[in-house]
């Protein structure tokens, strides 16, 4: 057996099962959870490059494969990559069931996951550009559906990730002759500028973020959040992994400050775009700005708190989109398009979603006692030690993302209906409690599930 | 013959048909130009592949033209573009070219390819740029991405000549004109309800 067959090989073998499920949601549901859940239960359980034994039975899982002199690489060492994302993607094909983004959701979403664990296992990195574009092309059908007219939040995403191909290609091209050629100071810039607009037109960085909130407000919100938890996240695992290979692009001098700046304008882009918006779906989109821009700070601050920071924060990221995506398209089901105007006094019609919506927001705003905030408090702490006028720059960003948070809390409590009422169904309800019940959980007791992710970061062993 | 001596021609091709491709001159004549576009960039891409395996390019480029046109004569001609329109478009493609030329010499320093190739990539480059930037319409956008790739192309043929990253281009190629037909024919699909 061998290992990027089961993780890469099997679910791309069922994403194109699941084209003549689609119309059969329950079916589809079904099929495509039990995969992820199955495949995120192998990686927990089955070592890979060791010798297993069941009984009689003795069998080994290599960690190789080679595709047209190419090789596709899972070590031991991503068994922890391999649970998070599948077991993300678990959650993510359950919820679908009541979310309802769409046919195209099930097959593409788990050949979109496919194609990420192949642009996170293939050798040499290259290919990992050609591969996540691949990924975004699949994506392009999911996100805009037939029978809708096309968005231009879809098109400028389709603009942006395709435009981070050509730079990622040439920067590892000047990557190779810097390794034959190291002391070239030229060079290195050059890499390093063609690197860094690569990353950020995948990891929508400022200022390459504005479709965002376009895409956000314009498509299913269940659809783009599935895009926006799983694309930023691959591709900050391969930044990662980049940094960790090339010691010239690790120890730049200037790599530090450039990412601090641009995470504190993504944080505080954020945190005043959400608090501005009337219509829900785009608070969502600035709220990804600024939950990315923590990310990228953790990555900026270059100590061994900002990494663990990073990898911790991994699992309260995608709790926080998934709750909020879910929240937000049972609104979108049960009455007109979620601005604020319309969600008036919601907290007495749809109890259940707009609690897991401010919940799910104020998580990713860093509100105490809920997922983000232990990460936050140390990110902030962490900021603090390195500039002041960073911190002050954060904290107006993350106090903008309060204020908006409490006017929409304001809006849902007001009392418009005076009469309570459970508008969802029991299902919605159940699975919307199990996620708030998640993220109050892991904020009140961090210790318990956020150390088990530092397993995460333990392959990049150059990095801090 | 050697073709190689006269490769400097495929660049007032590339020019024109990109220029076609700007200012649009229906769905008949953009599928023509797309298609002579790609002919120039085989011929370009010959200087450092073997054509061979440079006529992936084409025959890619061909089939590409062919989805987005096939889907556009489905969907129907847009309204025509107004002359001024055009002319603003031509306009601002004189402009491109001009910072294109300066340019050129300046990416023959750091790339160490030669005149044609830089000139050719660059020019694709910044029209498919120009193209995205003024255009909404999917297919037109889509287009816009292939002339950026397609120069992007030109450019990589000279620096690597990786089998497998040829081969994923040209499946990026060919996914992105199924995504072009897909987004032109997708609001008169069936939907979900």
């Amino acid at each position: 057996m061998n290992a990027p067959l089961i993780w890469i090989g099997l679910p791309a073998v069922f994403s194109i099962g699941l084209l003549f499920l689609m119309r059969r949601s329950g079916w589809a549901t079904a099929v495509s959870a039990f995969v992820c859940l199955v495949l995120a239960i192998l990686a927990w359980q089955v070592p890979i490059d060791q010798l297993i034994r069941i009984g009689p039975l003795s069998f080994k899982v290599t960690s190789e494969i080679v595709i047209l002199g190419r090789q596709f690489i899972l070590v031991d060492a991503d068994r922890s990559f391999l649970v998070l994302v599948y077991l993300l993607g678990f959650f993510w094909f359950l919820g679908a069931w009541v979310a309802r983004p769409g046919r195209l959701f099930w097959p593409v979403g788990l050949g979109m996951i496919a194609l990420l664990v192949a642009a996170q296992a293939v050798e040499p990195f290259l290919f990992a550009a050609l591969l996540i574009e691949v990924a975004v092309l699949l994506s392009i059908p999911m996100l805009n559906p037939p029978g809708h007219p096309v968005s231009q939040g879809t098109l400028r995403y389709l603009i942006f990730q395709t435009l981070a191909l050509p730079f990622i290609l040439l920067a590892g091209w000047i990557a190779g002759i810097i390794e034959t050629n190291p002391n070239d100071p030229h060079l290195l810039i050059q890499a390093a500028v063609l690197f860094g607009l690569g990353f950020a037109f995948w990891l929508a960085v400022f200022p390459f973020n504005t479709w965002v909130p376009l895409l956000t407000g314009e498509t299913h919100p269940y659809t783009s959040g599935f895009v926006l938890s799983f694309l930023p996240g691959v591709a900050l695992f391969l930044t990662l992994g980049f940094l960790d290979s090339y010691s010239w692009l690790r120890d730049n001098p200037n790599l530090p400050t450039i990412l601090q700046l641009v995470s504190t304008i993504m944080v505080v882009t954020g945190g005043i775009g959400a608090a501005l918006q009337k219509e829900l779906k785009r608070m969502f989109g600035y709220a990804v700005v600024f939950e990315s821009g923590f990310s990228l700070l953790a990555l900026g601050l270059r100590t061994s708190v900002g990494l663990q920071e990073f990898a911790t924060s991994l699992i309260p990221r995608f709790f926080a989109l998934l709750l909020f995506s879910f929240a937000l398209s049972i609104f979108e089901q049960e009455g007109p398009a979620p601005t604020l105007e319309n969600i008036r006094g919601s907290l007495r019609r749809l109890p259940f979603a707009s609690c897991g919506l401010l919940v799910a927001y104020f998580s990713l705003a860093g509100l105490p006692l809920l997922a983000e905030f232990p990460i936050r408090q140390a990110l902030i702490e962490a900021a603090a030690g390195q500039s002041l006028v960073i911190l002050a720059w954060i904290l107006g960003g993350s106090l903008a993302l309060w204020g908006g948070g409490f006017r929409l809390l304001a809006i849902m409590a007001s009392n418009q209906q005076p009469e309570w009422k459970i508008g969802e169904k029991a299902f919605p309800a159940v699975l919307l409690t199990l996620a708030m019940a998640g993220i109050v959980f892991i904020g009140l007791l961090p210790g318990v599930v956020l150390p088990g992710l530092l397993d995460l970061i333990k392959v990049y062993t150059h990095l801090k | 013959m050697n073709l190689d001596q006269y490769v400097i021609a495929a660049i007032p091709i590339l020019m024109l048909s990109s220029l076609v491709l700007l200012v649009g001159f229906g769905w008949r004549g953009t599928q023509i130009a797309l298609s002579v576009q790609y002919l120039a960039v085989f011929w370009l891409v010959t200087l450092n592949w073997p054509i061979g395996m440079a006529a992936v390019k084409l025959v890619v480029g061909l089939m590409a033209s062919a989805v987005l046109a096939t889907a556009q004569s489905n969907a129907g001609e847009n309204s025509p573009m107004p002359r001024s329109g055009q002319v603003f478009r031509a306009i601002a493609a004189v402009l491109i070219w001009i910072v294109v030329f300066s340019a050129s010499p300046a990416v023959m320093v750091l790339t160490h390819i030669k005149q044609a190739t830089s000139l050719g990539s660059l020019i694709l480059m910044s029209m498919g740029l120009l193209q995205m930037g003024m255009n909404r319409q999917p297919a037109r956008v889509v287009i816009g991405l292939m002339c950026f790739l397609a120069g992007f192309e030109i450019l990589y043929a000279a620096l690597e000549s990786s089998v497998l990253v040829a081969g994923l281009l040209a499946a990026v190629n060919l996914s992105l004109s199924l995504v072009g037909a897909y987004l032109s024919a997708s609001p008169g699909m069936e939907g979900d309800q």
